[in-house]
């Protein structure tokens, strides 16, 4: 403490140590919270087609296309240690391939201070619904899943599954013409 | 010249112990500060700008070497004329 520069790093230091503890207590703070909330999903128009998936095999496989309704309301999940959610939606099912697959049809981030209030209707899908062979057609159970990660300033990245979930099947045959 | 001769940047003893004290409970105060209000308004940023303008503070108040710190200097004894000093020492040796 002698001189100007030993207790200019003496003050740094412990306002550094001073702010890891605060952030330490935001942490505390939020970590034992639950974060589950209600979603309400729906299909609207579900369609298959047979198309060669040239990111792939070039072989002909199912490719399924859908429109969904989606409400929810987030609001409630923004305290001071999150930052922005993720948001994700997921298709489950089964086929005789794979016991259980798993494909994110779309996605979303909300900023903290944006609207969390969600009320989409007829929304299309973001990313392709690629079968790895032909396990749509006719398939009975699709199940739509809405997840999120909460992305904290401080602490753990929670996977949150929200409650609610829709099951849809899809058509007994290929449509063949252009949408 | 140096710099440091022409600015003093020392401070005494006590002066050194109080600026480390008032540092500590300046920073600990608007670090509770920010903390409490950062929770009620539920956000964290403002807790980290709260500690952030104690840190201002808590450097302007205790980094310059304010005349507050610098009350109680030492009292050296006066500086002796060195060629005073060398006879004595050589007379104390005869005299033994």
């Amino acid at each position: 403490m002698h001189s100007i520069l030993q207790r200019g790093n003496s003050i740094l230091a412990y306002a550094l140590s001073v702010l890891a503890c605060l952030t330490f207590i935001c942490f505390a703070s939020t970590v034992l919270l639950n974060y589950v909330t209600d979603a309400k999903m729906n299909t609207v128009k579900v369609v298959v087609k047979n198309v060669p998936d040239y990111s792939a095999s070039r072989e002909r496989n199912d490719l399924g296309f859908l429109t969904f309704d989606l409400t929810t309301n987030l609001t409630g999940l923004f305290n001071w240690n999150v930052k922005q959610l993720f948001l994700y939606l997921t298709a489950e099912y089964k086929t005789e391939n794979n016991e259980l697959n798993q494909v994110v049809l779309w996605d979303k981030i909300i900023l903290r201070g944006e609207n969390a209030v969600l009320d989409f209707k007829n929304m299309n899908t973001k990313y392709y619904f690629w079968d790895d062979g032909n396990g749509l057609i006719a398939n009975k159970n699709i199940t739509l899943t809405l997840s999120y990660n909460i992305i904290p300033n401080a602490g753990l990245l929670p996977n949150i599954f929200a409650k609610g979930r829709h099951s849809f099947k899809f058509p007994m045959e290929y449509t063949t013409t252009r949408m | 010249m140096d710099l440091s001769s022409i600015f003093p940047t020392h401070m005494d003893y006590e002066g050194q112990a109080r600026a480390e004290k008032l540092s500590r409970i300046i920073l600990t105060l608007f670090g509770a500060v920010g903390l409490i209000w950062g929770y009620i308004i539920q956000q964290f940023s403002q807790t980290v700008y709260i500690l952030g303008a104690g840190f201002v503070l808590t450097s302007l108040l205790t980094i310059p070497p304010w005349p507050l710190y610098r009350r109680k200097p030492l009292n050296w004894q006066p500086a002796k004329n060195p060629d005073n000093t060398h006879k004595e020492t050589t007379k104390k040796g005869k005299k033994k």
